[in-house]
């Protein structure tokens, strides 16, 4: 899965929620800048999922707006200037209700996917 | 959209700049770190840096998208719109030939409709300036089954208005011809004799003083007061600060001054300026031309007023009609009426019968309709242009497309270019139209003169407004098409500079946008050729009457308070006189103008032995009239005598008809001589003579019935004197004042010129369209022949490889011309047989406004279709002859 677009009105619904997903559930383990955040996600899915800058900041200006992180100015260890996002409290309430979906939804699929007989082909 | 979403909004933008500065902020931040793990692993710092750039993708993009979580759509979307107008202006700036001719036909497309449209205002939508909501005042008025329009008497009026629920009030209003001043300065003025309601029912206030009141409506005569109007006060008065209280003589009579009106205000009747309003109380006192000195308070048979209000709010006008139809019924019930059955209607102010709006907008309608086909033609003019300079644009627009702007996006972008031009082009059109407007009514007041004409023509918001909406349409219409095209181009062969023209659809809208003009400016040019062949054909209409060397001098003996054997003295006096001048042929007198354009009141009257059908109109135009009256305007006896001296008040009563009476009643002219009849009630008249059919109000009327009374037997004190000779035409008005001012020098002289200028007035609305649909239709002409000139030049431009070709290949340039030229009529021929089907289609419509011609008149079609298919031929001949003159080696090397 590349989240990666030239057209940012192409992405859908369930592109967006996935990758909100993804971000919060890395900033769990404490406050990240938006380089690190990216690179978390690419290195836990061994290269897998590569998040364009271009889909990475509006998702996390929409986090803050919906009031799920929060963002500050700080120092990263090789004592540069970047912004901060932690995770709130309403944002952690967020990623389970958006973990078990994601859970419920790949159960259905997995379900879909393994079914030995398909339907419909007795006549 | 709630004050609380607009707060949101303006928080939104006050912080988006902050934001926008931290976003940009975060980006370096993070394009920081990402070029430091790449120069921790080694890498160079230019390498390192470009590798995180390229890996960020595209800064803008990303920049406008985290914008968007947080600006509300509409604000970002007007934003883009800003951004857009200002990219439009510089693109626009960067070519200014094309700018300046698109503004400038825009201009005058738009100017035309802006003037059209203001007069429409004048008269339909705002017709009373200082009148709130003066287009949905109601008229009041009584019918006769013939379709006769009358007039309220003041009773019946004081009835209806006593008893009426329909209107939230009633006024009632008299015109009459006065004068302010004494003597030959004295100046004639319109007047309006008014009830006392008349200044609340129209809400208009003074600007000095008081307006009329209901107290001003107590008791005939009892009310010597005026309110002037702030022109007069103005004008004669130097805007005298004090001038309430003072006297003013109107009409030689002695009026106090109240107060002076709101300055707006300009009186009631469309197209008059009135200048005075005085108690219609004061009736008897300042005379109403056309009627006996009765007391108007109670005769019911005076029919002066015109009646008005506003409806009452959820009142219609069918409410209105029937509820007045009810009262109407119920006062007839009650005091029966001596005229003929009348039955009340209620119309909408701009439906007024007999007045200058009703006249009028028949011709503004196609005068508005001629308008918006000039732009029309504009529109597809400026289409080309712009399809033109699309072509020479698809470079940019490629590169555009290329760095992936989205085609919406493009078209957006050109038609905001194009709403800038048409903005701009409204802007100026509506300063023409200001300009314009004030040209035609002056026209319109040298015609009316020595009376001054009105019309509420000031550019207000209605007129911007539609100003705007035309303007916007007309940058869809030219814009659409060509931005869709530019749009959808060929990247690839843009890029590869491909610069060979296509065939296939951009060749067919530009023949497509010559056929269209041509089919529209023939279409304009039918209708002002069938304008002016009317107007041809109103001027050399016989009237019945020779109006050439004859004056028209009017004045009225009451205005210097003369009693009837005082005026009858003066009357005598004057004739003789101007009878001893050796440079006067012939003198009369006569109470009416020919041609007057003015309903004047007709008489009720009787046919010895004729029983007439229940309801039948047997009310006629008369007029008063001295002896030699038919000699000296030359109207042809057709049987019996002229009046002559000895019909005097104690010779036998007499009267003469028109054949068109004569032949209605009696079957000819030969036998109505002998007959007897009764006009407006008076002593039975002996016909003595038939006079040919005159024109009496328009020259376009059909025939209508009409009486002669000799003015010794009829005495009026308000007369016109009519002279005929062989001296100067100004000679021999000026003569004819002095012989007034001779015997009597305080007389005002109401006006004094010749019959002929009187009698152009009444062709006006003939020359005044003809002008106009002339006017639109070369504007329209022009354009088209500009617009075509322009793509068969752009399309041989393109062509300069195949000429070369060609001639290099020994076509001579003749040839290549002739070709052109069978290309260039083969598309004039399809617009211009479109046009005809369009022409035959909609010219009956023009039946209203047109006199002597059909509306399928062959001779204008004729001229029309060769003058457009001679400026196609032109404006094909030039650019094809030029292009064939060019060196063909030079043509070739240009690839």
């Amino acid at each position: 899965m590349t989240l990666h677009s030239s057209r940012p009105d192409a992405r859908t619904d369930l592109v967006h929620g996935t990758l909100d997903m993804l971000i919060l559930r890395t900033l769990q383990w404490g406050p990240q800048h938006g380089y690190a955040i990216g690179q978390t996600i690419r290195a836990q899915s061994s290269d897998v999922l590569q998040v364009e800058a271009g889909s990475l900041y509006p998702a996390l200006q929409r986090l803050a707006k919906k009031g799920w992180v929060t963002a500050k100015w700080g120092q990263t260890g090789a004592n540069q200037r970047a912004k901060f996002y932690r995770l709130t409290p309403a944002g952690k309430k967020q990623l389970l209700r958006e973990e078990s979906r994601w859970t419920e939804l790949v159960n259905a699929i997995g379900r879909v996917m393994k079914a030995a007989v398909a339907p419909g082909t007795e006549e | 959209m709630s004050i609380l979403t607009w707060l949101k909004a303006l928080k939104a933008l006050t912080r988006r700049r902050r934001d926008e500065d931290d976003l940009q902020e975060e980006i370096r931040a993070h394009l920081a770190i990402a070029a430091g793990e790449r120069m921790a692993d080694g890498a160079d710092e230019r390498s390192a840096r470009l590798e995180s750039l390229k890996e960020f993708g595209n800064v803008t993009l990303t920049t406008e998208a985290a914008r968007r979580v947080w600006i509300p759509w509409w604000l970002d979307a007007l934003h883009d719109q800003l951004n857009d107008i200002r990219y439009a202006i510089r693109a626009l700036a960067k070519n200014p030939a094309f700018s300046l001719a698109v503004i400038g036909v825009l201009t005058l497309g738009i100017g035309l409709n802006a003037a059209v449209f203001t007069m429409v205002k004048s008269i339909a939508l705002t017709p009373l300036a200082g009148v709130d909501g003066s287009a949905g005042l109601g008229v009041v008025f009584g019918e006769t089954n013939t379709g006769r329009e009358v007039d309220l008497s003041y009773p019946d009026y004081k009835y209806i208005r006593e008893h009426d629920r329909a209107f939230s009030g009633l006024l009632g209003s008299g015109l009459i011809t006065a004068s302010v001043g004494r003597g030959e300065h004295a100046r004639p003025i319109s007047a309006e004799l008014v009830t006392g309601n008349y200044f609340q029912v129209l809400g208009v206030g003074a600007e000095l003083g008081r307006t009329l009141l209901p107290s001003d409506e107590l008791a005939p005569g009892r009310h010597p007061v005026v309110v002037l109007s702030d022109g007069l006060w103005r004008r004669d008065f130097g805007a005298d600060p004090d001038i309430v209280g003072k006297t003013v003589q109107i009409k030689q009579y002695p009026l106090t001054v109240v107060g002076v009106a709101d300055p707006r205000f300009h009186g009631t009747i469309v197209s008059y300026d009135v200048e005075v309003f005085i108690p219609l109380m004061m009736a008897a006192q300042l005379g109403l031309e056309n009627t006996p000195l009765s007391d108007i308070t109670t005769d019911r048979r005076t029919t002066i007023l015109n009646v008005l209000g506003h409806l009452r709010p959820g009142v219609t006008f069918a409410d209105a009609a029937a509820r007045t139809g009810a009262l109407w019924a119920a006062l007839a019930r009650d005091r029966p009426l001596t005229d003929p059955a009348l039955r009340l209607r209620v119309v909408p102010f701009w439906q007024a019968p007999g007045s200058a709006q009703s006249y009028i907008l028949p011709s503004l309608t196609v005068m508005g309709a001629m308008g918006l086909l000039v732009l029309v033609i504009a529109c597809a003019n400026i289409a080309g242009l712009v399809l033109v300079r699309g072509m020479s644009r698809r470079g940019e627009i490629a590169v555009r497309l290329a760095l992936g702007a989205t085609r919406t996006r493009i078209v957006r972008l050109l038609l905001i270019e194009n709403l800038v031009l048409a903005v701009t082009g409204a802007i100026l059109g509506v300063l023409l139209g200001r300009r314009w407007i004030p040209v035609l009514v002056g026209y319109i007041d040298t015609l009316a003169a020595p009376q001054r004409v009105f019309f509420n023509i000031e550019v207000d918001s209605l007129v911007i407004a539609f100003s705007a909406l035309v303007a916007c349409g007309s940058a869809l219409l030219f814009g659409f098409v060509p931005a869709l095209q530019s749009s959808r181009m060929d990247l690839v062969s843009v890029i590869n500079e491909d610069a060979s023209p296509r065939a296939g659809g951009r060749g067919r809208l530009r023949a497509g946008l010559v056929v269209s003009q041509v089919a529209v400016s023939l279409l304009l040019l039918v209708g002002a050729g069938l304008a002016a062949r009317s107007f041809e054909a109103a001027q050399r209409a016989n009237p019945g009457f020779d109006a050439t060397h004859v004056t028209s001098v009017a004045v009225d003996v009451k205005q210097i308070r003369y009693d009837e054997a005082r005026g009858r003295v003066f009357y005598r006096q004057l004739l003789d006189a101007a009878r001893a001048d050796p440079g006067i042929e012939s003198a009369t007198l006569a109470a009416y103008n020919p041609l007057n354009l003015l309903e004047t009141r007709a008489q009720p009257m009787e046919i010895e032995g004729y029983e007439p059908s229940r309801g039948e109109d047997m009310a006629f135009l008369s007029n008063t009239v001295g002896a030699d009256y038919f000699r000296t305007l030359r109207i042809n006896l057709l049987a019996g005598r002229p009046f002559e001296e000895r019909d005097d008040e104690t010779g036998a009563p007499v009267a003469i008809v028109n054949n068109t009476l004569a032949a209605r009643f009696w079957g000819g002219a030969a036998d109505a001589v002998g007959k007897r009849v009764r006009v407006g009630g008076g002593d039975w008249r002996t016909v003595v003579g038939v006079a040919a059919d005159v024109k009496y109000l328009r020259i376009n009327e059909s025939p209508r019935p009409y009486v002669y009374v000799p003015f010794q037997q009829s005495y009026r004190s308000s007369m016109i004197l009519h002279t005929r000779g062989s001296v100067s035409d100004a000679t021999l008005v000026a003569r004819a004042r002095a012989h007034v001012v001779a015997l009597d020098a305080d007389l005002p002289i109401l006006s004094a010129r010749l019959l002929g200028d009187e009698a152009r007035a009444s062709l006006l609305f003939f020359n005044f369209t003809a002008k106009m649909l002339l006017i639109f239709g070369m504007t329209g002409m022009a354009l088209a022949a500009m617009g075509t000139y322009g793509l068969v030049s752009y399309t041989v431009k393109q062509s300069t490889h195949e000429i070369g070709i060609r001639m290099a290949l020994g076509a001579s340039g003749l040839s290549v011309v002739r070709g052109f030229l069978a290309r260039g009529l083969r598309l004039g021929a399809i617009g211009a047989t479109v046009g005809i089907v369009a022409a035959l289609g909609v010219s009956r419509l023009l039946t209203g406004v047109l006199f002597g011609v059909g509306p399928t008149d062959p001779v204008s079609f004729v001229r029309a279709l060769a003058l457009v298919l001679g400026v196609v031929a032109v404006a094909t001949i030039v650019p094809a002859w030029s292009a064939a003159r060019t060196n063909p080696l030079s043509a070739l090397r240009h690839q």
